[in-house]
């Protein structure tokens, strides 16, 4: 009964994210909630850079853009083989998973998931080569263990807007 | 395809009754990377400002043994415009002004392209450092040929260019004019700046991008400027040569069989005799028949009655204008078009 790890920079600003989030999608024992943030970097007082995560404003091509996903077992049982999938904006390109998140399981065409390393892309011509991140359309987190009631979670990934 | 090409411009110094020939390189002539070839179609598209970046993740799970899914919210990002400008000029060197009594007016042939992902117009504005030179007007190069044309270039309404969509580019020719006879220099500025905003990058606009997005300022500063060195007095011809692209499907794409149109000005401050130009055709290229003109009148391609002639020779074909007898302070355009092999 694990409670997954938390990434302490969307620990803090949860309370700000909150209401841009937007309510609650689906009254069920589990609950998920998406949102789009952006890193700020600020210089803490120990001389390191402080990593935070932003509600974004004006975000242009190029610019990274981190999606979160959060769920929360709001019921009073256990609940098994979840999974949570997210596929991709046309215009967001993956890049990686985000620090303190497990990686994600990716695909290349919304059906194969697996390692990027293990996929592979199919050009018209016929021959294939390996997938890179710019190919990702769809991820995937599937949770090895049940979740107990009232645990909670996140993941993250960073990608970039094209 | 990147290479050097030589062109040559040969003239009669009446007053030491010798001939003089100059070679001027035109440097970097490449087909898909000079500064006034646009290819939109190679740059890697960019997200549109003010689209929305819609995200919505599914769960699925198991309660008791039942699989359930469900969705979550959805999350809407509007992409920011990023407000990004450039600005250069066509040909290098100082530009031979002429007086205002010339019949053709000089112009400086300037490529001005919205790097923006957003649509965007430009406000133009042209200063001249000091002296006899005055700036005219800023017209648009309706064909893109590099020469004036008054009932088809027009001005820009307000200084400002048309808006133009994230990539576009449009060619413009600034016209100077010498105001009196004495020798002078002076170094013409244009500078062009994004009509939502400008300024440091980062400077923020909001809700003045497309869609009602937010606009911010890119690394340009959303403002660029061109500086050209003017002259009346250059000592002996000066000859500026350009080009522009045209492909099959009217891009500016340098592709097969793209024509090129190249513009050859020669440009005297005094009066010779005996003046000739002639520019080989590039390699990778062909000549167009018929294509050879001067000051804007067809010429044929046989050495014949008139100035202009094509040697179609497999090694060194080139083509070559017979200026004759120049005037003082005048200025001759040949042109010819080559194809893309």
């Amino acid at each position: 009964m694990t409670t997954r790890p938390m990434i302490t920079a969307i620990l803090a600003t949860t309370a700000f994210i909150a209401p841009a989030a937007v309510a609650i999608a689906a009254a069920g024992p589990l609950q998920i909630t998406s949102s789009i943030m952006v890193e700020a970097r600020s210089a803490a007082a120990d001389g390191t850079t402080r990593v935070t995560l932003e509600k974004p404003s004006r975000v242009t091509p190029g610019d990274k853009v981190i999606f979160v996903l959060s769920y929360r077992n709001t019921g009073a049982q256990p609940l098994a083989n979840v999974v949570l999938d997210n596929p991709l904006p046309k215009a967001i390109a993956y890049r990686s998973a985000n620090p303190g998140s497990p990686a994600p399981e990716v695909s290349v065409d919304g059906k194969t998931f697996g390692s990027l390393a293990s996929l592979r892309v199919r050009s018209p011509d016929g021959s294939t080569r390996a997938a890179n991140p710019n190919d990702v359309t769809s991820v995937r987190w599937r949770l090895a263990s049940p979740i107990a009631a009232g645990s909670q979670g996140q993941f993250a990934f960073q990608a970039v807007l094209k | 395809m990147i290479g050097t090409t030589l062109i040559r411009i040969r003239f009669f110094n009446a007053s030491e009754a010798s001939w003089f020939q100059l070679g001027y390189a035109v440097l970097c002539f490449a087909l898909w990377c000079s500064p006034g070839v646009v290819t939109p179609g190679s740059a890697r598209a960019e997200t549109v400002a003010g689209t929305p970046i819609v995200n919505t993740a599914g769960l699925r799970y198991e309660l008791n043994g039942a699989a359930t899914s469900i969705t979550s919210n959805t999350v809407t990002l509007i992409v920011a415009e990023r407000l990004d400008v450039r600005l250069v000029r066509d040909g290098e060197g100082a530009i031979v002004v002429a007086p205002t009594s010339a019949p053709r007016p000089t112009v400086v042939p300037l490529t001005l392209t919205n790097v923006d992902n957003g649509t965007e117009a430009f406000a133009l504005t042209a200063t001249m450092s000091a002296g006899t030179i005055v700036v005219r007007s800023i017209v648009i190069d309706a064909n893109g040929d590099g020469l004036y044309d008054p009932a088809a270039d027009l001005a820009l309404a307000s200084d400002t260019t048309p808006p133009l969509a994230p990539g576009q580019s449009i060619k413009l020719l600034a016209i100077v004019a010498a105001n009196d006879a004495t020798a002078a220099n002076a170094t013409l500025t244009v500078t062009a700046r994004s009509t939502t905003g400008s300024g440091a990058k980062g400077a923020t606009y909001d809700g003045k991008g497309d869609g009602n997005s937010d606009a911010v300022v890119g690394p340009t500063g959303a403002t660029a400027s061109v500086t050209v060195p003017l002259t009346t007095s250059l000592a002996g011809p000066a000859l500026i040569k350009s080009q522009s692209v045209r492909a099959a499907d009217g891009s500016q794409n340098a592709v097969r069989d793209a024509v090129i149109t190249y513009t050859l000005q020669a440009r005297f401050t005094d009066a010779v005799a005996g003046a000739r130009i002639a520019d080989p055709i590039p390699d990778g290229t062909v000549f167009v028949p018929g294509s050879l003109s001067l000051d804007g009148v067809a010429l044929t391609d046989t050495a014949d009655g008139d100035a202009g002639s094509f040697d179609g020779a497999l090694q060194g074909a080139r083509i070559a204008v017979s200026l004759g007898q120049v005037a003082a302070a005048s200025v001759h355009t040949v042109q010819f078009k080559a194809k893309i092999q």
